[in-house]
């Protein structure tokens, strides 16, 4: 990790957290379509947390260790499982995981979070309820080094095999530093005493 | 068998290299396809073939891997722009688009109804121009060149018309957060638009009869690469590939954006799901679109601010959208488009996470259809699954 940026990454997520406690303890449902199919679902999963962001869109919030149980759930309304988003809380010390998925039947976009810590990050693989999801986390692990356990084709995929293993994407992946032992002289130009570097 | 085996000097020089050589027996043989394979536009399969039928197909990107999403997040917001929009390039306006719709939403913008109406015509604009750049490639891939070459020619027309209306020809840095750019040169660029529009719909009959309703294209596609409708939901696969099985998913009636709910258009839907249906609803959609751009320009652009009104736009590299994350979509002719951008409060996104949709339809998708197709099926599959490598990649 570059010293001139550690202070910056965590001054950001500290201010995260007290925004994120309100949205989230406000259960109100209205009555709309994407109401009822939030309050259909947690009837169903009254471990989760869910409400309604807008028109279309609809949040929720699982505990990581029954994802699978929730999504098995959902996918009887959600049919498509768009793109699975990692975010790196570094202060927190933990993966945020957004498996956004869509309903095709009812217009609708919804998001499921989970939290895991970064340590030794795992998840079981949702593989067997959509198949794509193979893609998505082969990306996942190779970016973020997640591991998905059932999945069987974690490996080098996008990346060049140098570059396995070092899970760029994180926050403290030392992007110039890599760069530096990669192309060594030629990297010189840089001056490492300028903090906001746009490369 | 021990006459197949690979000489051991061979495979020790084949190591020195980082090379492997993978055993082989007498029937199936290993073939790499791509990434220099024009059909595959940087893209790479590795194929286990037994005789002329693939037995196998292992897709390896990467050739295209640029990585757009960790440069995002050490730039400012507006700066951003002329980075992502390089991931579709024939399609540039697409990320464009869904990168200024999540920022907008995470902010609580409300575009302006002229910029609304920009943006929908640029975005339909370069449907059209990304449709002429599908056909250049499928006509060139089954032999038709001429198509190709005609439909080169009139992509040039809209890249004029972008370069007078952006200043790029392909890259057009345009939309931004908050609205566009700057406003549409005038009066004149309206016209030669329309114009473009109408010459294009004539050429659609040239194109019939030379393309889409030709013995060759028939011959080449009918029964090739054969998906149904559930094996396609479960590999959320997007765009008229999926509407190809017969789901009328479309982003701009589903999920509507800009000006769509307030125009007509139809979702043109086939069921057979193999690679003629695909073509077919690729031909159908294009002339959608023109009829949307007609009646765009019939309702002319309206008056007011191309861009909100904000004091935070006057320092852009220091702007600093409030807490909140967002996820935008828009059609494109590959599939539904996304982007999920987080931000943290600071003037650099925390996140930001494209969806390609030759992510779904790219990897495991062309895997499975792939398998015990024949060789001369591979550029026809990949190009009527229009797969597009830099989304995947990135």
């Amino acid at each position: 990790m570059d010293m001139n940026e550690k202070p910056k990454v965590e001054e950001k997520v500290e201010e995260q957290k007290p925004q994120e406690v309100p949205e989230v303890e406000a259960p109100k449902l209205p009555d709309t379509k994407e109401g009822k199919l939030v309050a259909e679902l947690l009837e169903k999963a009254p471990y989760a947390e869910g409400n309604v962001r807008r028109e279309r869109r609809v949040e929720f919030k699982v505990p990581a260790d029954r994802i699978k149980e929730f999504l098995e759930l959902a996918s009887e309304k959600f049919e498509m499982l768009i793109q699975i988003s990692v975010v790196d809380w570094l202060k927190e010390g933990e993966f945020e995981l957004v498996y956004q998925l869509w309903s095709v039947s009812e217009s609708v976009h919804a998001f499921v979070r989970t939290r895991i810590p970064r340590e030794n990050a795992k998840m079981p693989t949702v593989m067997d309820i959509w198949p794509v999801a193979e893609t998505y986390e082969r990306e996942a692990h190779e970016f973020f080094g997640i591991v998905f356990e059932g999945n069987p084709r974690l490996g080098p995929f996008i990346l060049e095999p140098r570059e396995h293993e070092k899970h760029p994407l994180r926050k403290d992946f030392n992007m110039i530093g890599y760069v530096k032992t990669i192309y060594g002289e030629d990297f010189d130009r840089y001056d490492e005493s300028k903090t906001n570097y746009v490369i | 068998m021990s006459n197949l085996e690979v000489p051991k000097e061979l495979k020790t020089e084949a190591k020195a290299h980082d090379m492997y050589l993978h055993p082989i027996d007498k029937d199936t043989y290993e073939l790499f396809f791509g990434p220099q394979h024009m059909a595959t536009e940087n893209f790479s399969i590795i194929l286990k073939m037994d005789g002329n039928r693939i037995e196998r197909a292992i897709v390896n990107p990467g050739f295209l891997h640029r990585g757009f999403e960790k440069l995002a997040e050490q730039r400012p917001y507006f700066t951003n722009i002329a980075l992502l929009l390089r991931i579709c390039v024939p399609e540039s306006d697409v990320p464009e688009n869904i990168y200024s719709m999540a920022v907008d939403e995470i902010v609580g913008w409300e575009v302006p109804e002229r910029a609304q109406w920009i943006r929908t015509v640029v975005l339909e604009m370069a449907r059209m121009s990304a449709w002429m750049f599908w056909i250049m490639g499928f006509g060139n891939e089954i032999g038709l060149y001429t198509a190709g070459q005609w439909a080169a020619a009139y992509r040039e027309r809209f890249m004029r018309l972008f370069e007078e209306l952006t200043g790029g020809r392909v890259y057009h840095i345009y939309t931004v957060p908050g609205g566009v750019r700057r406003d549409i040169p005038g009066d004149r660029w309206l016209r030669q638009l329309r114009d473009t529009v109408e010459y294009i719909k004539g050429k659609m009959k040239d194109f019939d009869e030379i393309l889409f309703d030709n013995y060759i294209t028939f011959e080449r596609t009918e029964g090739v690469g054969v998906m149904d409708k559930r094996f396609a939901l479960k590999h959320a696969v997007t765009g008229p590939n999926l509407r190809a099985v017969g789901v009328p998913y479309d982003v701009r009636k589903d999920d509507p954006y800009l000006l769509y709910p307030e125009l007509e258009f139809e979702v043109p839907v086939l069921k057979e799901g193999d690679s003629l249906a695909r073509v077919l609803v690729r031909r159908y959609e294009m002339e959608q679109d023109l009829y949307i751009l007609e009646q765009l320009l019939d309702m002319g652009p309206p008056s007011g601010p191309y861009m909100v009104k904000d004091a935070r736009l006057k320092a852009l590299p220091r702007f600093k959208p409030p807490r909140g994350d967002a996820y935008a979509h828009v059609e494109s002719t590959k599939g539904d488009f996304g982007a999920y951008v987080v931000s943290d409060g600071t003037h650099k996104p925390y996140r930001v996470h494209v969806r390609g949709p030759s992510q779904s339809h790219g990897v495991t998708v062309l895997e499975e259809l792939l398998k015990g197709a024949r060789l001369a099926d591979v550029p026809v599959i990949l190009k009527t699954l229009d797969n597009c490598p830099p989304d995947i990649d990135r």
